[in-house]
């Protein structure tokens, strides 16, 4: 075991498969937080759908997210078209195009540690606030974010380690292109197919070690206060 | 000046139809009551901006606020308190009132300051507790004097001592007149307990329903028949006023003139001259058409029947008697009082008849409270 095992495309899928669980959740705060707020303190005719919706990328097969989102993303689509007007590339194996998918499949992981931490709160809590002179927005800065620290922290954490760890539609969406859309987990496979063990074991226990990392410091702050996280 | 508000509410609430209509035009403190599920808490939240979609209209001081994009609840004149008040988690006690100070548009109306009110409310020894500390009265203090904080035109409180015990919400309810009374905030109680009513209450509102059945003032509408018919025969009572002549120190009892007639009640509700409201179940009344020459009881008053109502399929008959005014100023007032119907025979009671009526002081509610 000796520094041939972190290659310099091993060290750029880290690179990119950090970059990449970063970009994800910076935009799944913006989306996915006022979807679990409408969620848990608006929506009650459209709750049913909603949650379905949100919740489908945990049950479908990955192959199936990526083969509509290849479906979505070809520059054939509005979309596609779209991308390629605003960036000159093509969004399928592209960067962007990763985010956009972890994005999609990431959002239950979002959202619904950070709904059920906003249910807790409850709308009275809101309409104490709101009656004693605070605006709506005055009320989710100064009162939810901070009774849902944990909420947020759990959502951040496990979108984070559920992006880094995704296999299927990253392979699908991206391609595994080398320095752009190939991340740690497709960096892993690559070197199994290889049947370089050292290299894949090197990969693989960063990764075990980082995943129990995470999840230690995830149930340890939440020690007095049991978020359920499916 | 005197605070107007004019408020009127139709539609469903579920399956349940609510159709309200009131102007207030009092400082003073009116109480809404009804049995659980008549539409109070409705109301509250009606006026407060929670809820929309009935057709309403609410004029406060001449300007109608019912727009909810113009009028958001936070933009709302009023000071809300909702049943099971709740205190914010991340926020010492002190942080919690400092939350309204914050953010107050209502400065010109002259209320307690922060200092006194935490004085009056004895909350000194909490300001650094969080609320998970504080134990349910604690909570409801803090969460009375926040509300208060917010300097609203109007307090509205949703039963908000339901859970607290005698002593602690004797005290409660004294501060509100205080409140009230020095401060000139209109105060909307609602409630469902006669004894807090009888308390504090300068108007009574009277709902079931979603209906308004009748409004006016603490005698009026306590010793009407529709308040008797809606809290039921088992806590059928009469309020009577009385002005606080003396207190024995001693005894720990209190003297008080009601038409010029003498009530010895329980305890020191007051000072001298203090008009003090006293709450009589029917039940607890003997009446006798002959002077019984005995100290039986503390009281004896006497009284004319006015009116006699034989229950056909029970063994009781109520009656009610007009108190003889010994000084002429006051109008007379009314005892309700709940015999058997065998006794009634026996004693050969009727209508316009004389009586004297012996009422024990112990049966006189716990305490006599300073109005």
């Amino acid at each position: 075991m000796d520094t041939l095992n972190f290659s310099s495309s091993d060290f750029n899928a880290v690179l990119i498969t950090l970059k990449l669980a970063l970009t994800t959740c910076f935009f799944l705060a913006l989306i996915g937080t006022p979807l679990a707020y409408f969620l848990a303190f608006k929506s009650k005719r459209a709750k049913p759908f909603l949650e379905s919706i949100v919740t489908l990328p945990l049950v479908l097969p990955p192959t199936v997210i990526g083969f509509y989102l290849i479906v979505f993303f070809s520059p054939d689509t509005p979309l596609g078209k779209f991308f390629i007007l605003l960036t000159g590339e093509q969004l399928i194996f592209s960067f962007y195009g990763l985010v956009l998918a972890s994005i999609i499949y990431s959002l239950p992981f979002w959202v619904q540690p950070l709904q059920s931490s906003l249910e807790k709160i409850g709308n009275d809590t809101l309409k104490t606030s709101e009656s004693l002179g605070a605006s709506k927005f005055d009320t989710f800065i100064n009162v939810i974010v901070p009774l849902s620290k944990k909420g947020f922290l759990t959502s951040f954490i496990i979108s984070f380690a559920h992006t880094m760890g995704e296999f299927g539609i990253v392979l699908m969406v991206g391609g595994g292109i080398h320095g752009k859309t190939k991340v740690i987990a497709i960096s892993i496979y690559d070197h199994v197919e290889q049947l370089s063990f050292g290299k894949a074991h090197f990969l693989s226990g960063g990764m075990l070690i980082l995943s129990f990392i995470i999840l230690l410091t995830l149930f340890y702050s939440n020690k007095r206060s049991m978020v359920k996280v499916k | 000046m005197m605070t107007s508000l004019f408020v009127k509410i139709t539609g469903y609430v579920g399956d349940f139809f609510l159709d309200f209509e009131h102007e207030f035009n009092t400082n003073g403190i009116t109480v809404l009551y009804g049995s659980n599920g008549s539409g109070k808490s409705t109301i509250i939240s009606v006026l407060s901006g929670f809820i929309n979609h009935l057709e309403t209209k609410i004029v406060f001081n001449d300007k109608s606020i019912e727009n909810i994009r113009i009028f958001p609840p936070h933009k709302r004149p009023f000071g809300t308190m909702f049943q099971n008040p709740i205190l914010f988690e991340h926020m010492s006690v002190n942080q919690n009132l400092d939350y309204p100070i914050k953010r107050n548009k209502f400065s010109d109306q002259t209320v307690l300051s922060k200092e006194e009110l935490i004085n009056y409310l004895e909350l000194g020894s909490l300001l650094n507790r969080y609320p998970q500390n504080l134990s349910g009265g604690e909570k409801l203090r803090v969460a009375l004097a926040r509300t208060i904080l917010k300097k609203s035109d109007y307090l509205l409180l949703d039963e908000p001592m339901s859970d607290l015990d005698i002593k602690t919400k004797a005290r409660l309810l004294n501060f509100l007149k205080m409140i009230n009374k020095k401060f000139k905030i209109p105060i909307l109680y609602v409630s469902h307990s006669i004894e807090e009513i009888s308390q504090i209450a300068n108007e009574i509102i009277l709902i079931k329903n979603g209906k308004k059945i009748t409004s006016g003032t603490v005698s009026k509408i306590l010793n009407s028949n529709s308040f008797q018919r809606l809290i039921g025969k088992f806590e059928s009572s009469s309020v009577l006023e009385g002005t606080l002549i003396k207190t024995d120190q001693l005894m720990n009892m209190t003297t008080l003139e009601v038409n010029g007639q003498t009530l010895i009640v329980p305890g020191r509700p007051g000072l001298k001259d203090n008009i003090v409201r006293v709450r009589i179940r029917s039940r607890d009344i003997i009446v006798s058409p002959v002077k019984i020459n005995t100290h039986i009881t503390e009281n004896e008053l006497v009284g004319i029947i006015t009116k006699i109502y034989t229950e056909k399929d029970t063994a009781f008959s109520e009656l009610v008697i007009k108190l003889t005014r010994i000084k002429i100023k006051k109008t007379s007032q009314i005892l309700r009082a709940r015999i058997t119907t065998y006794n009634l025979n026996k004693m050969k009671l009727a209508e316009n008849k004389n009586v004297y009526i012996y009422i024990s002081s112990v049966s006189i509610d716990r305490q006599a409270y300073q109005y």
